[in-house]
């Protein structure tokens, strides 16, 4: 991109930026969560959603009211705004896009396929899917037997194939197989966003390298966490982490050599970003999960990427706040139908 | 003038609705629109309401209505629009009504499910029997040109040979056949080529006619195929990837004459299904023109009875939890009206105990109503667009009624233009019933709204084009100019008087290229011309620099007119709101500040305009000149415009000083004193001239109440309001800043009104251009091409006018009236730091169904 690019940021995709500010000035504030907590039912919930931006999104939905509608709604809403970005978005934006829907993609592929495994029905599952996921090939995905198969007969023509350099090989997709096929599915996508993140430059880098970085990071971590245990080899568990993050190269060949939650602790307080995270966790009962205290520096991340103007990076980061607020509405709704309001703060909060 | 001049009387009134008749009482309040409700329950979140039920009720009949509604325009029938709005439903009808709407609900869905059901069957058949016509001439051409298939690349020749040898065989070959959405063809294809590799045959062929989706009634263009293909696992995947991409898969008939028998089949099923599809749309269309005679009504009347329930909930309960206690803000004068119709509401619902209703004294500031017609409307628009006016001050809108129109006049003056503007707005007036104009769209609202203030523009612009003498940039000579050109003439004088007197002869004339008129030279000028501008100076060379003076004069006249009237209004302010002090303190020193200046500038302009004549001109004083000598007391002393003007003008000056001391320190002083002097003045007063907007009849109300109820909260209330911090500093800071801006903006308000001159010199200026650039341009070429081509020069002029002089100018002037208004005019006195009064009224409430179903 030429220097100063701000300059002729708004001729294309100017619109789109207002746009999307608007959108993230409509997420819910704190003193809806506040409300929404208090509600006795579902009903409440859906009263106090009309107040919002929400809108009448759940008005045609015949009673009783569920948690799972009000979420297949939530997903439809981010879904239908998100398509109209995508149709009006120029290049480059247009596959930074693509490269956002990619993740979604990745899901749904390895949820068919361990659809299939399970003997389901493609319709069953295919509800399940994550709509900003969604293509055509999706459901033949499981028709192939191979991770190879999979890329020759389905995938080769979707934004996926290029991920697939790392992952052909002849095994058969057993569970196992098909958690690593996506954890390097995943890794390619990872790497191959960052850089085009990095090439594309300007503020855009400056905003979504970090975030990125960190997305890779917490992966590791995550895969670290829940190999414990399971039979997964330290040398496999290494091709899997993704190697665009802050902890490449030491980190994560310290992280791939640790055997329990304290030495993964040990190799995180070696980041000045990631200890006090850690420090965040609760022992046992009562503290925040792992899990949590990344998703709360998330939402920290990219309510900052509204702090800077002309990068793309506001988009990624409305969507991935919209999913927390979808979450945090879900988790409050599950609270509220279950009757299990002791962890109903538990929700994480978007600054 | 009482109800424009200032706000209506508000009341805090509070209603005890027995539970029972609430509802009725509420209706009967919403048709009349009286009162404003307070939100008693503000920290109560809106799903812990007391009527959320109900509430929530109404939400599911708007839901069921709006429903039909989109069902209904579906399938093309009128939605009759009632002419009357039915009243809320009773109680007892609501039940009946959901149930009814319920059923009706139930049944429509059920029949539109069926009938979707059967056109998805008739779809499908009416697919098979396509994809059956087609298919048969692929098999066909399969047998005809097996042997050199084009389409297939030679690479694959084995496998060809591979399946003639298999049909040869004539074991486990299948077909499978089916229709495919046209754009997901190419997709499909590639898909079966990789994952069968090769091992199938596809055949396809453009369906003719496109079907229709009987889901979301989108036309789509189909494609029919054939696969071939061998081999029971192929034949999985073959299927798969036909689920995949979703297509109309149907079995294939082997033979001949099944498909001649499965054909026939279809046929009669096909005409079946179209007589019992048939009987279900009559039967829909019937059930849903019952359904859309009372569709209106009951989309008003749910519309009604939410409103209702909202309003309920901003209710409180008693402690009995037998009634509801409301506050309500209701102008005075309709307090009886407010009775009335909670008899009736408590009549209507036949309970034993009537609801009533007391008056409660306030602290409150009360919101601000004036009740406007549709004359007055625009012009209070313009006020409230600046700031609702604070409860009882002087409204501006009264005297912007005048004052608006004519200060675009002023800018705006040309009697042609004017006229134009005045007839337009005629026309919007006296067909303001008409129906397609009160729904027009946006723009065309706009002027709609306005048309009043249009009207009296338009008019105001005649009158001063007659002043200016100015009709599209010409004079108009009406009653003959009081020049006379032929007097400069005069063979009475000899040659050398002549010369002297600068009277012309015949080579001064031939040799000049510009000669000026002498008006001392007797008969020259014969007196002013009866009205406005004389004529003759549309021919004068010096014609801007003359109407320049005049046109600056009159503006700045005008604008201290205006603003020194600005200052009287806030006299009539402190006046009611019992603040005498402000006026010896404030008032007076501002006018006295403004008069002494610019009155004294005025004074000068019209003295002079009065004392010196033709004769005398040369040696008249130039007023600005004199004008800064008043503050620079030069040295040398000039013959000024009378005798004793530097005493006077001293004197003027002197007083001008002193008031500026007096504005800043007046009232902050008086204050302090006020305050500090306050066990002489007993509590009350000095509690109530603090607090700016009691008036004494609400102190004493409030005495009395208090005595007879000892209503503690209240009276805690009142308590508060009376220790009001008192902050020197503050207030002394708010009138130092208030007074700069009063002092500096008199200077810069009037220059501010010299806009009045520059926007009237570019009107007249633009219209002179586009008279001398088009239509001198068509009046110049001789007679026989003239009148062709005048007519094109006409129709341009035409246009340009309307468009340039009269939308753009027009606009303009408005915009710099408006600015003159709320700006120069408003700051003298208006506070505008209202709120508007908000009745719960159900002519608020849409009546249209784009919103429903929106």
């Amino acid at each position: 991109m030429l220097e100063g690019a701000e300059f002729y940021f708004n001729v294309d995709h100017g619109y789109l930026e207002g746009l999307v500010r608007g959108c993230k000035a409509s997420l819910l504030t704190q003193q809806d969560y506040i409300n929404l907590v208090q509600c006795e039912t579902l009903e409440d919930v859906k009263i106090h959603l009309q107040t919002t931006d929400y809108g009448n999104f759940l008005a045609n939905q015949t009673n009783p009211l569920t948690v799972s509608k009000i979420d297949t709604e939530m997903r439809k809403k981010l879904c239908r705004e998100f398509e109209y970005f995508r149709n009006h978005s120029l290049e480059p934006l247009s596959t930074f896009f693509t490269y956002m829907t990619c993740s979604y993609m990745i899901d749904n592929v390895i949820l068919l396929m361990n659809g299939a495994l399970q003997k389901k029905s493609v319709k069953e599952i295919l509800v399940k899917c994550h709509p900003l996921g969604r293509f055509t090939e999706m459901e033949a995905v499981n028709i192939a037997e191979t991770p190879s198969d999979l890329f020759n007969a389905v995938l080769v023509e979707t934004p996926l194939a290029p991920f697939f350099q790392d992952c052909m090989s002849e095994n058969t997709l057993d569970e196992l197989n098909i958690e690593l096929l996506r954890n390097k599915l995943y890794k390619s996508y990872l790497e191959a966003f960052y850089k085009f993140c990095k090439n594309h430059g300007d503020v855009t880098a400056e905003i979504m390298c970090p975030i990125l970085e960190f997305e890779a990071d917490r992966r590791a971590f995550i895969i670290t966490l829940n190999s414990f245990g399971t039979e997964l080899s330290k040398d496999d568990r290494e091709t899997l982490y993704p190697t665009c993050g802050k902890l490449y190269p030491e980190g994560l060949r310290l992280l791939a050599q640790a055997e329990d939650f304290d030495q993964m602790r040990r190799v995180a307080d070696h980041y000045g970003v990631y200890k006090p995270l850690f420090e965040a966790v609760g022992d046992g009962s009562g503290g925040k999960t792992l899990e949590d205290v990344f998703y709360e520096r998330e939402v920290q991340m990219n309510v900052l990427a509204f702090n800077r103007q002309f990068h793309y990076g506001v988009f990624y980061a409305y969507t991935k706040l919209k999913e927390q607020e979808m979450r945090n509405i879900v988790w409050i709704a599950e609270c509220i139908s279950q009757r299990h309001r002791t962890k109903i703060n538990s929700y994480i909060p978007i600054l | 003038m009482g109800s424009l001049f200032r706000s209506e009387t508000m009341c805090l009134a509070q209603l005890f609705l027995q539970s029972g008749t609430a509802y009725e009482c509420l209706s009967a309040l919403g048709e009349k629109g009286l009162v404003q409700f307070r939100d008693l329950n503000q920290n109560v979140s809106s799903f812990q309401r007391k009527f959320v039920g109900e509430v929530k009720r109404c939400e599911e009949l708007e839901r069921i209505l709006a429903y039909l509604v989109q069902e209904i325009n579906r399938a093309d029938i009128p939605l009759p629009e009632g002419e009357t709005s039915p009243p809320a439903p009773p109680l007892k009808q609501v039940l009946e009504m959901q149930e009814q709407l319920q059923k009706l609900e139930v049944e429509l869905r059920e029949v539109t499910k069926n009938k979707e059901k059967l056109r998805k069957n008739l779809l499908e058949l009416i697919e098979y029997t396509h994809m059956l016509r087609v298919t048969k001439t692929f098999v066909k051409r399969n047998v005809e040109f097996e042997p050199t298939y084009e389409e297939f690349p030679p690479l694959e020749n084995d496998s060809l040979l591979d399946y003639s040898c298999m049909q040869r065989l004539g074991a486990k070959l299948g077909f499978v056949s089916g229709l495919i959405n046209q754009g997901k063809v190419e997709a499909f294809e590639k898909m079966l080529w990789r994952v069968c590799k090769g091992y199938t045959i596809v055949t396809y062929a453009e369906l003719d006619e496109p079907l229709e989706d009987p889901e979301t009634g989108e036309v789509i263009k189909w494609y029919v195929f054939l696969i071939s293909f061998w081999g029971e696992q192929i034949g999985h995947k073959v299927k798969k990837i036909c689920d995949c991409y979703h297509c109309h898969v149907y079995p294939y008939p082997n033979t001949a004459e099944e498909r001649k028998e499965i054909q026939e089949g279809l046929n009669t099923r096909i005409q079946d299904l179209y007589t019992v599809l048939h009987k279900t749309e009559d039967y829909l269309r019937q059930v849903l023109c019952k359904a859309a005679e009372s569709v209106y009504s009951h989309v008003i009347q749910v519309k009604k009875m939410k409103a209702i329930y909202h309003m309920l909930n901003m209710c409180s309960f008693d402690v009995t939890n037998k009634c509801l206690i409301a506050e309500v803000w209701c102008p005075e004068a309709d307090l009886h009206e407010l009775r009335r119709a909670l008899e009736e509401g408590s009549r209507e619902s036949g309970a034993t105990i009537p609801s009533f209703m007391n008056t409660i004294p306030t602290k409150e500031t009360p919101p601000t109503l004036i009740r406007t017609n549709k004359f007055t409307e625009g012009f209070q628009n313009i006020v409230d667009a600046y700031g609702v006016g604070s409860y009882r001050e002087v409204n501006p809108a009264l005297f912007t009624i005048i004052t608006f129109p004519f200060l675009f006049a002023v800018m705006f003056g040309d009697f042609g233009h004017g006229f134009v503007m005045f007839l337009f707005a005629l026309l919007l007036v006296l067909n303001e019933n008409h129906p397609r104009l009160n729904q027009s769209q946006e723009i065309m609202r706009m002027f709609f709204n306005g048309r009043y203030i249009l009207l009296l523009m338009g008019l105001f612009s005649v009158y001063t084009g007659l002043i200016y003498n100015d009709c599209f940039s010409k004079s108009v000579n009406l009653f003959g100019s009081g020049w006379s050109v032929s007097a400069m003439y005069s063979s009475s004088h000899t040659p050398a008087e002549q010369k002297k007197m600068g009277l012309w002869n015949d080579s001064v004339v031939r040799h000049n290229r510009v000669l000026q008129l002498d008006p001392s030279i007797p008969g020259v000028f014969q007196g002013p011309y009866p009205l406005g501008i004389d004529p003759i100076w549309n021919l004068a060379t010096n014609r801007l620099t003359f109407l320049n003076s005049f046109k600056m004069k009159m503006s700045v006249i005008l604008g201290i007119i205006h603003m020194t009237f600005g200052v009287i209004l806030g006299i009539f302010n402190h006046l009611h709101f019992r603040k005498k002090f402000n006026i010896y303190l404030v008032s007076v020193p501002e006018l006295l500040f403004m008069l002494c200046i610019f009155g004294y500038l005025i004074f000068m302009i019209v003295y002079k305009w009065l004392v010196y004549s033709a004769e005398t001109s040369r040696v008249a004083p130039s007023i600005l000149i004199e004008f800064i000598n008043m503050f620079l007391f030069p040295a040398s002393e000039t013959n000024g415009l009378y005798s004793g003007q530097g005493h006077v003008q001293r004197l003027l000056l002197a007083v001008t000083a002193l008031s500026v001391p007096v504005l800043f320190l007046g009232k902050p002083l008086f204050l302090l004193w006020l305050h500090n002097g306050r066990s002489c003045f007993g509590v009350s007063r000095s509690g109530y001239t603090l607090v700016r907007k009691d008036s004494e009849e609400e102190v004493s109300l409030l005495g009395s109440q208090d005595i007879e109820e000892g209503n503690n909260q209240i009276e805690d209330g009142y308590r508060e309001m009376m220790c009001e911090e008192f902050n020197f500093g503050e207030i002394l800071m708010t009138q130092v800043i208030h007074s700069i801006e009063y002092c500096l903006g008199c200077i810069s308000n009037t220059a501010s009104y010299l806009r009045l001159w520059a926007l009237s010199l570019a009107h007249a200026q633009l219209s002179d251009v586009l008279w001398t650039m088009l239509v001198r341009v068509g009046l110049r070429v001789d007679t026989t091409y003239g009148v062709l081509l005048l007519l094109p020069v006409i129709a341009l002029f035409a246009v340009l006018t309307i468009f340039i002089l009269l939308i753009m100018e027009g606009l303009s002037a408005f915009l710099h009236a408006i600015r003159l208004h709320w700006v120069e005019f408003q700051n003298k006195f208006y506070v505008g730091a209202g709120t508007k009064f908000v009745p719960f009224s159900f002519r608020l409430l849409s009546s249209k169904f784009s919103d429903d179903v929106a």
